[in-house]
């Protein structure tokens, strides 16, 4: 009797389960057991260290174990990257989606110095400890999935950027970029006020009040998928973090999941809205600006495909030429912390792996050419 | 009592006299070598001095009455001293249960010289277990001689423990009585049953079967579950690497510490 249940006969996330069982089974094929596992066991955490805090010092975090990933790449997978363009240069991915030369790419990997993002190391399971508020009452540094840093740092901001970022809250990228503190205008939208509500507390708790003036951040509430009617041609960055069927939450809460038999019509139309707010992120990037897709499902519908259909519809129906970045360098970089799907069409996605729990994170970035 | 006495006459013919003084020569008597008498001697003397020593040979007499040869009798000892301690009708009580639970020569002797602790158990212990078994977990007379005999260390488990890890096998993955005493499911600890278990079904090569008994995939026995080494297991049943099992060992371990803290604090409150 004490295994006999209680709940439901179909919660929602039995019903998430049952769907990713049917459809990331033939779309990881071999993998998606050992995905599985990770995704119903306990994650890992990134500790995304806040440089206006007085207490970013690392050095506890490091007595712990810690390291910060950013810098603590795979040297060796560097090198042979390197080596490789050439090969890759043969690659064709058809007329529209043309992955630029690796070699280019190697070059303009600039990570941000200022970003650093503590973990502890493959396998080991220790857990971070809330973080504690210096004498200013800033937080020393913020938990959140590692893997959502790459979308992030693949933004590659530079000095004296406009930034958008279309689907903000609760806030955890937009943090990290203004960690940078080389943007020189960020707008952080979210079309829910409550999270937006929720995005300036932790905004609060991280920044200084006099980087947070009205002259470098604005912040709005906007249906998202409009922007390109209000404000077109110009981003120099525009982060495309759209909502998802959020696998890893979707797996284990069944409060307001989006797998409830009453959101079915909301989760059907997701990849509609995902390409509807990528489109008005191209549109609100300027020419030669770059724009980066990003979600936190496996779900080729909603990432790759959304991503193709963009890219075309972009072209056929408002004349703007995109280019697929080819992010395999950063991949390369930071295979020793997280794993990756292999072969994707566009793309990149860390999966996740019970001895590297992060993820599932896609991200695709694009470049405006006109 | 008659019986008892007629029996250990029978088992033990070199003591012809009663003895109760424990000395080299009376367990010279009894068939041991010098040196095993010597053994016995030492430990004995080492064990709780004078109340042990009297009983001693009455409690070696009552061994011997299971018809194990002296040798067998000093393995025995020397893997459980505490038998040292127990007096002779307390063990012959015992004994005569395991015999009426089934445990008929040869599987009485063997079972004794694999887990002579069972020796150890009172009496009454035994019989809770025995009904325990066989009214909450539905088992046969036969299937509970066979798990005293493949799963001795079963009768000093805690009961609630034992339940625990009954119903875990039998509601959650489904498997029934017989099931359970082909694989010698009760030598398993739960944390081995449920860790193994609990990682196929993450990686969906496991479900619990529905009301009509059926699943979607074809559940691996239980047999190819536990009764096989981690390496084969691995490579075999879950298709996994040693890497993955070790973190998610981990894991489940502090899952598990975790409930159980957060289960006493709630049984405080
Ligand atoms: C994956 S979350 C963003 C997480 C955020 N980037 C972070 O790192 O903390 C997706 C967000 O999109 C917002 N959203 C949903 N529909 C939107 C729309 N039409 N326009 C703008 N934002 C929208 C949701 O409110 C949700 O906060």
């Amino acid at each position: 009797e004490k295994w006999a249940t209680t709940r439901p006969k179909h919660p929602p996330t039995t019903l998430a389960l049952q769907h990713f069982d049917s459809t990331y089974s033939v779309q990881l094929g071999q993998l998606w057991p050992s995905v599985r596992a990770a995704l119903l066991s306990e994650r890992k955490y990134g500790a995304l260290l806040n440089h206006f805090s007085h207490d970013a010092s690392p050095a506890d975090l490091e007595a712990q174990g810690c390291r910060d990933f950013i810098t603590d790449t795979d040297t060796q997978a560097q090198l042979c990257s390197e080596q490789e363009p050439e090969v890759r240069l043969e690659e064709e991915d058809g007329v529209s989606l043309k992955k630029s030369h690796a070699d280019q790419q190697l070059s303009s990997l600039r990570l941000s110095p200022n970003i650093k993002c503590l973990v502890f190391p493959r396998g080991n399971i220790t857990r971070f400890k809330p973080a504690k508020p210096d004498m200013l009452g800033y937080l020393g540094y913020y938990l959140m999935d590692a893997a959502s840093m790459l979308p992030c740092l693949v933004l590659d901001v530079q000095e004296g950027h406009s930034v958008l970022d279309l689907c903000a809250a609760p806030g955890g990228k937009a943090l990290a970029l203004l960690q940078t503190q080389s943007i020189d205008f960020l707008c952080v939208n979210d079309t829910s006020v409550s999270r937006t509500t929720r995005l300036k507390r932790v905004f609060h708790s991280y920044v200084p009040k006099q980087l947070l003036s009205k002259q470098k951040l604005r912040i709005t509430s906007f249906d998202g998928t409009k922007w390109g009617e209000i404000e077109r041609d110009t981003f120099d960055r525009v982060l495309v973090d759209v909502p998802c069927t959020t696998d890893r939450h979707s797996l284990i809460e069944d409060d307001n999941n989006i797998f409830s038999k009453s959101r079915t019509g909301e989760r059907r139309g997701l990849p509609q809205l995902q390409l509807e707010l990528l489109l008005a992120g191209i549109e609100a990037a300027c020419p030669g600006g770059e724009i980066v897709y990003s979600t936190c499902t496996l779900s080729q519908v909603q990432n790759q495909s959304v991503v193709e259909q963009a890219v075309s519809l972009a072209l056929e129906d408002r004349g703007i030429q995109l280019q697929v970045v080819d992010l395999r360098p950063l991949t390369h970089m930071f295979r020793k912390t997280f794993h990756f799907a292999p072969d994707l069409h566009v793309g990149e996605m860390v999966i996740p792996h019970l001895a590297a729990n992060f993820g599932p994170i896609y991200m695709c970035k694009l470049k405006r050419l006109t | 009592t008659l019986l008892s006495a007629q029996r250990s006459h029978d088992a033990a013919p070199l003591c012809s006299k009663p003895v109760t003084e424990l000395s080299l020569r009376s367990l010279a008597n009894m068939g041991f070598t010098d040196i095993q008498a010597e053994q016995i001697y030492d430990s004995v003397s080492k064990a709780r001095g004078g109340s042990t020593a009297k009983h001693v040979l009455s409690t070696l007499t009552a061994l011997f009455s299971m018809g194990l040869n002296p040798s067998s009798v000093l393995k025995l000892l020397e893997k459980c001293p505490e038998l040292y301690t127990v007096k002779e009708p307390q063990l012959q009580q015992r004994i005569d249960n395991l015999r009426k639970l089934g445990l008929v020569e040869g599987s009485l002797q063997r079972t004794v010289s694999h887990h002579p602790q069972i020796l150890t158990v009172p009496v009454k212990t035994i019989k809770n277990v025995v009904v325990f078994l066989r009214e909450n977990c539905l088992f046969t007379t036969h299937q509970i001689t066979d798990i005293l005999r493949d799963s001795p260390a079963t009768l000093q488990e805690n009961l609630d423990q034992l339940e625990y890890k009954f119903q875990y096998v039998y509601f959650r993955m489904g498997i029934k009585q017989t099931e359970m005493l082909k694989t010698r499911l009760f030598r398993f600890t739960l944390d081995e049953v449920r860790c193994r278990h609990t990682f196929l079904e993450r990686r969906g090569l496991y479900q619990t079967p529905d009301k009509k008994g059926q699943t979607a995939v074809i559940n691996p026995k239980l047999d190819s579950v536990l009764n096989i080494d981690l390496d084969t297991f691995l490579s075999n049943v879950a298709k996994a690497s040693a890497e993955e099992y070790d973190v998610f060992q981990r894991l489940m371990a502090r899952e598990w510490q975790e409930q159980e803290h957060y289960g006493k604090i709630e049984a405080d409150s």
